[in-house]
């Protein structure tokens, strides 16, 4: 039984037909089109389908699209800004060498995202930490914790959000 | 992987939720941070006719206290916001360190600590620190609430005390006993997103002294089907003064009472010995914490 539900995505709203049963991922990426979040495991284990609602970091393939009503969801998408140039979190994956095949890329920088704004100095530690929810297969995840180590120093210092 | 069709509420006070509850019984499960409910749906274990979302409800979340009194956290309260709780992290530490080992940060701002309970996992990681702390659960219906020790309310492994209709609504943490320590430590496979082989809570008073065991729990997880408080380890402890032969003498113990089995991450042989290395571990640092506390 499909009903009309309004969904708050980087800032838009979209007014989305889901049944009860549908996925957060799969609408983001089939019904709205924004197809920067990953399905990896499809079981909340991998990380790769991470977004931020309200700020925080959650898995979309188990969140409820019905159950998101009323928050704020953010996308890889919606890092970019208005002009089109990257998120300094995104440049410094990119300079870095933190993006092989890309496909942990976009739930590993939102998670960034989420780290960097409860803890804008995170140490290396913390910083492994935060990532631990977000498996790569590709980099062995040393450029990624210099690219977030990075990001930081650059972001603390341009008073970056 | 899709989800059976159901039919979704998200109430917005207790008494909606409660009322729901009762109505819809075990067609419905409750929707919390949905971290182990929406796997099992996705992998057919379960089909329930009915979602209740509670996360509208206000009033099953937070973290209250009073002092004199101790701690009040709704069942709802996400574990992040205990993993981040400065009167956790200063008063219940073994809850605080616990809530920081579940699973990953997004598992943590999605997964509940009611959650935690009520799926009854035996490796679960906040049981064996609340029942150290001597966590009280509120189970809430229609017809009103109950109390239950939380380690009468998780009876074995999935399967709880909640009769048909009722929620688990609150935790209720007694005041630390002044100069009071707890510690948590697990043994995994991986520092993260895993399932713990073994974990273990402890909870230590001494006396004025600083050295004589005045009140001692320790509780294991993941070796019995539901956490298994120590009997022998306080019986070999309270009332003595601290000492490496006592905690030898408790950490055999504690390996002795332990009911492990072996499965897909550990052998009951392993697990066996990892009790008596955490025992050793979380008694020598509740010791070494508690005896230059101020009270």
């Amino acid at each position: 039984m499909k009903q009309l539900i309004e969904l708050n995505i980087n800032g838009r709203i979209y007014e989305v037909p889901v049944d009860p049963r549908d996925l957060l991922v799969d609408v983001i990426r089939k019904k709205v089109g924004l197809t920067g979040t990953k399905k990896g495991c499809g079981q909340g284990d991998c990380g790769a389908c991470t977004v931020l609602i309200d700020g925080k970091p959650v898995l979309s393939c188990i969140t409820l699209a019905i159950a998101c009503q009323g928050k704020k969801i953010t996308t890889i998408e919606g890092l970019v800004a208005e002009d089109g140039s990257l998120h300094p979190i995104q440049q410094s994956f990119v300079d870095h060498g933190a993006v092989q095949c890309g496909f942990c890329t976009p739930g590993m920088i939102l998670t960034t995202k989420a780290l960097l704004d409860r803890n804008p100095r995170p140490s290396k530690e913390e910083i492994k930490r935060g990532i631990a929810g977000n498996i790569c297969r590709c980099t062995g995840y040393k450029k990624i914790v210099e690219a977030i180590g990075a990001a930081a120093e650059t972001m603390s210092a341009e008073g970056v959000k | 992987m899709f989800l059976n069709h159901f039919a979704y509420f998200a109430p917005k006070t207790p008494g909606e939720a409660l009322d729901l509850a009762s109505r819809l019984g075990n067609k419905a499960k409750i929707l919390a941070g949905g971290t182990d409910l929406l796997i099992m749906m996705k992998e057919k274990m379960i089909k329930p006719e009915y979602l209740i979302d509670i996360n509208d409800v206000q009033e099953f979340k937070g973290i209250s206290y009073e002092p004199g009194k101790g701690a009040v956290i709704g069942a709802a309260t996400k574990i992040s916001e205990i993993e981040h709780s400065d009167l956790i992290r200063e008063k219940y530490f073994a809850l605080h360190k616990a809530a920081g080992e579940l699973g990953s940060v997004q598992v943590r701002s999605m997964a509940t600590i009611g959650g935690n309970s009520c799926h009854a996992s035996p490796a679960a990681e906040t049981p064996p620190p609340l029942v150290a702390l001597g966590a009280k659960v509120v189970i809430s219906s229609v017809s009103g609430d109950r109390e239950l020790p939380l380690e009468e309310f998780i009876l074995g492994n999935r399967v709880t005390a909640l009769a048909e209709g009722e929620l688990l609504t609150k935790f209720v943490l007694p005041e630390p006993a002044p100069g009071s320590v707890s510690r948590y430590a697990y043994i995994g496979l991986r520092d993260a997103m895993e399932i713990d082989a073994v974990n273990m809570a402890v909870n230590l008073t001494l006396e004025d002294d600083k050295r004589t065991v005045k009140d001692l729990r320790l509780v294991m997880g993941s070796v019995s089907p539901r956490p298994l408080v120590s009997v022998e380890v306080p019986g070999i402890l309270v009332g003595r003064e601290f000492n490496n032969e006592l905690v030898e003498k408790a950490a055999v113990a504690a390996s002795g009472e332990a009911k492990p089995i072996s499965d897909i991450r550990a052998s009951a042989e392993y697990r066996r010995e990892v009790v008596a290395v955490l025992a050793r571990r979380l008694l020598q640092e509740a010791f070494g914490a508690a005896s230059t506390k101020e009270v």
